[in-house]
């Protein structure tokens, strides 16, 4: 069995910040550092090569740092890594994206799993996964809660909706989005780390893949961003809950309904 | 000419409709002015009348599609449905609740389509005929404004809970129509089962009842847990309680703890120190329960008690059912 | 692209301060009030390979430099000192097992060293670190040797299996074998409850009658007292980068909360009182970062790092325990209130001015290696 986990390099966020001049995102100083949610991706593909002794390879689409976050997963466990690196994929968003990935999937071939994380914590969208299951046509599970081998060539996997439990069985190849809860993402080794150096890291770019050149990059991305901002704080106003604490846990009822929090 | 339509996709959760579309269409109505005809598109089984939630609500059209598949349709079947609605009918745009399910579908419609899609819009409004999606980035530390300029449909998934519903005069004409179910065999929904809490940290609940110092009781303890189930969330804490053999550091809110996003918040006998509310002023509403009025925790937030918390508790949980 | 070693470095100390945020700092609190490492605590460190960071890969370590693993255990000491001081004890005696052991020795004693703790054990009750005060023998029977004595306060003691010990072959003759756990005759005795570092146990063993043979003699016969300074001044350099990290840890503390508070209407930060406590905090971390890294290179230059190693403690432990008091005060209720780390920051630092040479001990020595120049 072959999987590849798709991952993204992200900024550490807690850092971000605008420049106030410009408006743009000030990223100076900021370490790339793998998308935490593509960790527990990693993970499940470990744990399958684990028990099952599948192939375990990570794509990624970025600049050449981007290689460290592969090197990090490789150090996870995985055996090899592929970048996809070139200036004419830069810009893109969540659609163009998708479109390149979904060409070096045809390339790498035969992927009977493809694993991405939730969402990157940089852009928060969770729509690449999605994007890539319709570009190669196949089945998609997101947001799986557990997901276990039912089969030789199946998967069984639980989906949390806000509050139904779905349970999925997909014929594989399909694409699959975990959630974070799903597992603890294992710590890379300070040995693995080393060895890591020694395993294949692919690096294409434009020319090694077979690409529209219409859909790539900022020109093959329909969304475009027109303002950058902070947002203001929230100014909240203090409703006083009033009177007995059965008045006041009656306001209070009534007032989360309003806001259909209940 | 008729006027352009901008969508509605409605989402439903189990035998009803999932209370972001109806919060969705009220948007909708005020964005499209005279310009656009709001129309909610419903996917649903054929003795199902789902369409009877949203009438109050007041769309130009609540256009229906049955098909007994639908309630257990996947995504790729979903998307496949829309797409051949988007061929016949042209929307200018169209709103998904940026639900788990809205936000699985709409990719893959977006894929299909060859258009661009904005997640998670925080906001929304009209210049001309391009629509404009606030979408919040790096854990809503910042926020973008996103436009698709040049393709249709616009499409965009919004946040649950950003937009009030509200019911309108106005009757909506339910109209149907129909697709070709093209099913796909390799992936199948064997089971759905409704479930109260889908949330298992206090980091991914949308309702979070936090205790504190001033509510560190066993009894408290046991009732925020009642509370926590029948609000499908969990129990958060301030660091004084990480003492607690229950309570961990996974359980803890703020600086050294959990930056958390709720829905909702609820405090019981938290003062709000700096480094406590941090982790939660982002909470979309909050409430706090102290016995002292100068407390700092009503400085930030929506509603406020002053008084025992365990009194307050136990008059909520009297008149939760 | 940046070299191999450094985009390894970098990815070890990206995981160390992942790891440290989210399994070790927790538990620094808790581990102070219980006076030990929760159980499961080091297991789990072990299953991380953060045993064998600087053990070479032919003994299946991860082979990194000591640079790096000075800043490794920098990194972890931000979060929490003992666990940084007990990698500390078990580094510096696989220091001098790689430096002294023979091929044999290292052969079949360190690829054990991933997932076993060692330790490097001076002190008698007779007397401090005093070589001659040792009262521990070995003596020559036939092809073998056989040690008999009782070691005290050593770190990791209790904990690690594996113990390099200074013990004399002749009267005025110090030698140093290596003794594990397993071997008949050796036993516990008792921990020490210490002031600080309370994760960190510091322990007894008892030596009764082991017999060993001469691969376990580190170096020649009479070679003790080198290999004793040489433990000495790769501990040094680790503690420099442990006290670094203790002092990050109270700047974070201290700027946090000056940030935040304020003294009437005025904030911290626009105190001039607060401002020379957090630069003089600063200044302090600083230079003692600077003093391990200096002797951290000049070890991985292959030069001598004797005195640069006995500055990095001898100023860090000052410093670090002054930095403490600041911070405490800047603090004030909050900083002495046992519910904060920052007391038993300063009881941490407080043990580097006594272990592995008292302060006073450090200054001789870097005197004595200036009038020699």
């Amino acid at each position: 069995m072959k999987i590849v986990v798709c991952i993204k390099q992200v900024p550490e966020t807690n850092n971000v910040k605008i420049d106030p001049v410009t408006h743009n995102l000030d990223r100076r100083g900021l370490a790339g550092v793998m998308n935490p949610f593509d960790k527990n991706a990693v993970e499940l593909a470990l744990n399958l090569k684990d028990t099952t002794g599948a192939e375990v390879a990570l794509l990624t689409m970025g600049p050449d740092d981007y290689a460290e976050s592969v090197r990090e997963g490789m150090a996870m466990g995985a055996d090899s890594g592929y970048l996809l690196s070139d200036r004419a994929f830069a810009g893109a968003d969540t659609l163009a994206t998708g479109y390149v990935i979904a060409q070096a999937l045809k390339k790498i071939g035969d992927a009977d799993l493809i694993l991405f994380g939730r969402q990157a914590v940089d852009a928060d969208t969770g729509q690449v996964g999605p994007i890539v299951a319709e570009f190669l046509n196949q089945p998609q599970i997101t947001y799986a809660a557990s997901l276990r081998m039912s089969g030789p060539n199946e998967v069984t996997a639980e989906r949390l909706l806000e509050d139904t439990k779905q349970t999925l069985v997909a014929q594989l190849p399909a694409v699959v989005s975990v959630r974070s809860e799903l597992n603890t993402p294992r710590y890379p080794t300070p040995r693995n780390i080393q060895l890591s150096f020694e395993k294949p890291l692919t690096v294409w770019h434009h020319d090694d893949l077979d690409l529209d050149d219409t859909r790539l990059g900022q020109s093959g991305s329909p969304t475009v961003v027109t303002k950058v901002y902070a947002p203001e704080p929230v100014k909240r106003e203090l409703t006083p809950l009033t009177g007995t604490p059965s008045e006041a846990a009656s306001q209070l009822i009534k007032a989360l309904k309003e806001h259909q929090l209940i | 000419m008729s006027k352009p339509e901008l969508w509605v996709i409605a989402e439903r959760r189990l035998d009803h409709i999932e209370p972001t579309t109806q919060q969705l269409i009220t948007k909708a109505r005020d964005l499209a002015g005279n310009s656009f005809k709001t129309v909610v598109i419903l996917l649903e089984a054929t003795a199902d009348h789902l369409e009877d939630e949203l009438t109050p609500y007041g769309p130009d059209e609540i256009r229906v599609v049955r098909d007994d598949r639908f309630p257990t349709a996947t995504d790729a079947e979903h998307a496949d449905a829309l797409q051949q609605l988007v061929e016949t009918y042209h929307p200018n745009g169209i709103l998904f609740g940026a639900t788990i399910t809205g936000r699985s579908i709409a990719p893959r419609l977006q894929a299909k389509l060859q258009t661009g899609l904005t997640a998670d819009a925080l906001g929304l409004r009209y210049d001309g005929e391009t629509l404009i999606a606030v979408k919040p980035s790096y854990g809503d530390n910042i926020m973008c404004e996103i436009t698709i300029p040049e393709r249709r449909p616009q499409m965009v998934t919004v946040r649950p809970n950003t937009f009030v519903a509200e019911e309108a005069a106005g009757t909506a004409e339910v109209t149907t129509t129909t697709v070709t179910f093209h099913p796909v065999d390799r992936l199948q929904v064997t089971a759905a089962t409704p479930v109260v809490n889908t949330a298992t940290t206090v980091g991914d609940a949308s309702r979070v009842v936090a205790l504190g110092r001033g509510a560190a009781s066993a009894a408290m303890v046991n009732h925020a847990t009642q509370l926590a189930e029948k609000l499908g969330g969990r129990i958060g804490v301030s660091r004084p309680l990480t003492d607690q053999d229950r309570f961990t550091h996974d359980d803890q809110i703020g600086q050294s703890g959990n930056t958390i996003h709720p829905e909702l918040i609820i405090n019981f006998g938290i003062s709000g120190a700096v480094q406590f509310l941090v982790g939660m002023q982002d909470a979309k509403t909050i409430v706090a329960v102290n016995s002292d009025p100068d407390a700092p925790i009503f400085d930030v937030a929506d509603y406020g008690y002053v008084g025992d918390a365990q009194t307050f508790m136990t008059a909520l949980l009297a008149q939760f059912n | 692209m940046p070299s191999t070693t450094a985009a390894a470095e970098k990815l070890l100390l990206q995981m160390v301060d992942d790891y440290t945020e989210r399994e070790i700092s927790p538990q620094d609190m808790p581990m102070d009030k219980a006076g030990d490492f929760p159980a499961g605590f080091i297991q789990k460190l072990t299953n991380t390979g953060f045993l064998g960071i600087m053990l070479p890969q032919e003994f299946g370590g991860a082979g990194f430099g000591p640079e790096v693993t000075a800043d490794v255990l920098n990194h972890i000491a931000r979060g929490n000192a003992s666990t940084a001081v007990t990698l500390e004890g078990h580094f510096k005696t696989i220091d001098q097992i790689l430096k002294y052991g023979t091929p044999a020795l290292q052969k079949a004693l360190l690829p054990s060293a991933t997932d076993r703790i060692f330790a490097f054990s001076m002190t008698e009750a007779s007397g401090g670190s005093n070589p001659m005060g040792i009262g521990s023998t070995a003596t020559r029977e036939g092809d073998h040797w056989v040690i008999t004595g009782d070691k005290i306060m050593i770190t990791n003691g209790g904990l690690a299996q594996v113990y390099c010990v200074l013990v004399k072959t002749a009267p005025k003759e110090l030698s140093v074998f290596v003794v594990d756990q397993d071997m008949p005759g050796f036993s516990f005795g008792k921990r020490e409850d210490f002031l600080g570092l309370k994760g960190t146990p510091v322990g007894e063993i008892v030596m009764d009658h082991i017999i060993v043979d001469d691969d376990h003699l580190l170096g020649k016969v009479g070679d003790g007292g080198i290999i004793g300074d040489s433990a000495h001044d790769d501990a040094r350099i680790l503690m420099g980068a442990v006290l670094t990290g203790i002092m990050e840890h109270d700047l974070k503390i201290a700027t946090d909360y000056a940030k935040e508070r304020k003294a009437g209407d005025t904030p911290l930060t626009d105190l001039q009182v607060t401002h020379r406590k957090v630069a003089d905090i600063a200044m302090r971390k600083e230079t003692t970062k600077l003093l391990y890294q200096k002797a951290a290179q000049l070890k991985a230059a292959g030069q001598p790092y004797s005195e640069e190693a006995a500055m990095a403690k001898a100023h860090g432990s000052r410093a670090a325990v002054s930095a403490g008091d600041d911070t405490l005060q800047i603090l004030a209720g909050y900083g002495y209130s046992r519910e904060y780390p920052v007391e038993h920051l300063i009881r941490d630092a407080r043990a580097m001015e006594i272990a592995e040479g008292t302060v006073e001990k450090m200054r001789s020595a870097i005197a004595k290696a200036e009038f020699n120049k």
